[in-house]
C-alpha cells in the first residue's frame, strides 16, 4: 500500500459543516471561521464519464475519466479518476492519489469488485 | 397579482443565420410578436431580454435597450437577463412579475443567441462559463459531461438502456423534420444513433443538441387589457423560478435535479393542477438522457419509467403526454438565450391550434428551461384562452 492522500476541506469553526474549498463563509451558519481540514482520502465512487471531447485546455488529457467521489469524511467532491485504470463500477471504493493539477485524482481501490476493463 | 395572458408570439428559425447580426435577429421575432399581437407599441411598458453569451462571442451588451430602440418602442425599463440556458424563462417570468404586479399593462419578452459564427473552442469556453468554475470546471467536466455522469447513475439505479435513450433521439429528431423552425430533424436509426461519435461515456453525438443560432419572442399582456386583441389568449396559469446546486457535487442525487423538482411542483401548486393535466411539454432536452430525467423531475412518469415510457412512445403524440413535439433542443436546436422563450412559441402555437406537428386537442401546456448544471429552472404552466 502506497502512503494516504488526504483531502483538503473546509471546517466551519462555528457549526461544524465540511465543505469542498473556494468558500469564504459557511452555507450552513454564515460564518467567516473556516479552518482549512485534511480528511481521509477514501471514499465512494458517485459516478463518472469520460470526456473525449475537451475543452481546448484539456485537449492534450483527452480521453480522461471525471468522478464524482462520496467521501467517506461526508462531502461530495469532483475530480478525476487515475488514467489508464480498470474501468470501475458506481459505487466502487476509491481513494485520493498525490496530484500536482488543480483537482483532485482517485484510484480505484486494489479490492474493488468486478471492474470492467477497458 | 392579476392574471396574465400571452397575446402574441414570434420567432426565427433556429439554426444558422451566418452574416445576421444579433441584434437583427431579436428585433426580427420581437417585431413579428408585436405584431402578431395588435397591440399598439406605446402600451409596451417594458422589455426583458434573455441572452447568455453575446458579450464574449459578439461584444455586445446592453442588448435588451438595443433592440428596444430599433423597434421604436417607448423609453420604458429595457433589462437583459442572464441565467446560461434558462436566460430565456427568466426573462419570461420576469415580464409576467413586471404585468401581474401592475408595474405595467404589457411587456415584451426576447431571447436571442448567436453561436455558429465564433469557432468551436471559443463557444465551448464561453458556455463553460455557465458551470462553477471553481469546483467542477478544474476537473475537465464539460456540459455534455455533466449529463454522461447523470446517465450512468440513472442506468445504475433505474436499469436505463441504449435503446431507451435513443427512442427519445428518434422521436425528437422526427418531430424536427415536421417543423419548419427546427435545424436538425432527421429520421434516425437506433443503429445510426448507436454508431454516432463517442462524446462523453455513455453520450454520443447523436445524443447532443446542435450550436444554434436564433430567437424568439413573446408580448405579455393584463388579461383585463387584452380585450379586442386579434388572437386568441392564452393565459399564464403559472410560471415559477428555483435555483438549485450551483456545483455538481452539490445535488444530492445526480441523475435528479432538484431546481426542476420544486418548480414543477410550485408551478403545479399555482395554476391548480396535476401534472396528469399537462396535455403537451416542451421541456429542456440539452441531452437525450435530460428528457429523461426532466420528464421523471417534473412527475410526467414515475421515477425511473423515463426510459420505458420513451421506448413505448408514451411520450409521442398520442402518448401519455406529449413531449418535445417541436424537436426539442435535441433537433430544434439550443440558440441558448432564446431556448426558453422558444419554448413558450412552441406551445402558444400548439395551445392556438397552429402548429405544424400537431397534438390534437391541447389545452394545458408546460414549458421548462434548465440553466447551469443544474442551477437555475423556470417552470411555465399554459392554458388555452377558451379551455
Amino acid at each position: 500500500m502506497s502512503e494516504p492522500v488526504t483531502v483538503a476541506l473546509l471546517r466551519c469553526a462555528g457549526c461544524g459543516r465540511l465543505d469542498g474549498a473556494g468558500r469564504t463563509v459557511c452555507a450552513g451558519c454564515l460564518s467567516f471561521a473556516l479552518e482549512p481540514v485534511e480528511v481521509s482520502g477514501t471514499g465512494r465512487l458517485a459516478t463518472w464519464t469520460t470526456i473525449r471531447r475537451a475543452p481546448s485546455q484539456f485537449r492534450d488529457d483527452a480521453p480522461y475519466e471525471v468522478a464524482v467521489v462520496d467521501l467517506d469524511a461526508g462531502p461530495r467532491v469532483t475530480g478525476r479518476l487515475v488514467p489508464g485504470g480498470a474501468l470501475p463500477e458506481v459505487g466502487s471504493a476509491v481513494r485520493a492519489r498525490p496530484c500536482d493539477a488543480p483537482y483532485l485524482l482517485f484510484e480505484l481501490l486494489p479490492a474493488a469488485p468486478s471492474a470492467a476493463t477497458r | 397579482m392579476r392574471d396574465v395572458v400571452i397575446a402574441g408570439i414570434g420567432s426565427t428559425a433556429f439554426g444558422r443565420h451566418a452574416g445576421t447580426p444579433i441584434e437583427q435577429l431579436a428585433v426580427r421575432a420581437a417585431a413579428e410578436a408585436l405584431i402578431d399581437s395588435g397591440l399598439p407599441r406605446e402600451r409596451i411598458g417594458a422589455v426583458y431580454l434573455g441572452n447568455f453569451v453575446s458579450g464574449p462571442l459578439n461584444g455586445k451588451e446592453v442588448l435588451a435597450g438595443i433592440v428596444a430602440d430599433q423597434l421604436g418602442l417607448p423609453n420604458v425599463p429595457c433589462t437583459k437577463v442572464e441565467g446560461a440556458c434558462a436566460s430565456g424563462g427568466i426573462a419570461f417570468r420576469h415580464a409576467w412579475l413586471a404585468v401581474a404586479s401592475g408595474q405595467c399593462d404589457a411587456a415584451l419578452v426576447v431571447g436571442v443567441e448567436t453561436m455558429t459564427h465564433a469557432p468551436t473552442a471559443q463557444t465551448t469556453a464561453a458556455l463553460n462559463c455557465a458551470m462553477d468554475n471553481t469546483h467542477d470546471g478544474p476537473s475537465g467536466l464539460t456540459f455534455p459531461g455533466l449529463f454522461g455522469l447523470a446517465w450512468r447513475q440513472h442506468a445504475q439505479r433505474h436499469g436505463t438502456t441504449r435503446a431507451q435513450v435513443s427512442a427519445v433521439v428518434r422521436k425528437n429528431k422526427a418531430a424536427g423534420l415536421r417543423n419548419p423552425l427546427a435545424q436538425m430533424g432527421a429520421a434516425l436509426t437506433d443503429e445510426q444513433i448507436a454508431a454516432s461519435a463517442a462524446i462523453c461515456d455513455p453520450l454520443q453525438l447523436y445524443d447532443c443538441c446542435p450550436t444554434s443560432d436564433g430567437a424568439a419572442a413573446v408580448v405579455v399582456v393584463a388579461r383585463d387589457c387584452a380585450g379586442g386583441l386579434p388572437r386568441l389568449p392564452v393565459d399564464v396559469l403559472a410560471t415559477v423560478q428555483t435555483r438549485g446546486a450551483s456545483r455538481i457535487a452539490g445535488h444530492p442525487d445526480l441523475c435528479s435535479f432538484d431546481a426542476t423538482v420544486s418548480a414543477a411542483r410550485q408551478a403545479y401548486a399555482m395554476a391548480g393542477i396535476a401534472a396528469c393535466d399537462v396535455d403537451v411539454v416542451e421541456l429542456h432536452d440539452c441531452f437525450s438522457i435530460a428528457e429523461i430525467i426532466d420528464g421523471e423531475d417534473l412527475g410526467l412518469m414515475p421515477r425511473g419509467h423515463g426510459g420505458g415510457w420513451a421506448a413505448e412512445g408514451r411520450t409521442g403524440i398520442g402518448g401519455d403526454v406529449v413531449i418535445n413535439p417541436s424537436g426539442g433542443l435535441l433537433a430544434k436546436g439550443h440558440p441558448v438565450g432564446a431556448t426558453g422563450v422558444g419554448q413558450l412559441y412552441e406551445v402558444v402555437r400548439q395551445l392556438r391550434g397552429d402548429h405544424p406537428n400537431p397534438v390534437p386537442g391541447a389545452a394545458i401546456g408546460m414549458t421548462h428551461n434548465l440553466g447551469g448544471t443544474g442551477v437555475a429552472c423556470t417552470v411555465s404552466v399554459l392554458r388555452r384562452g377558451d379551455a
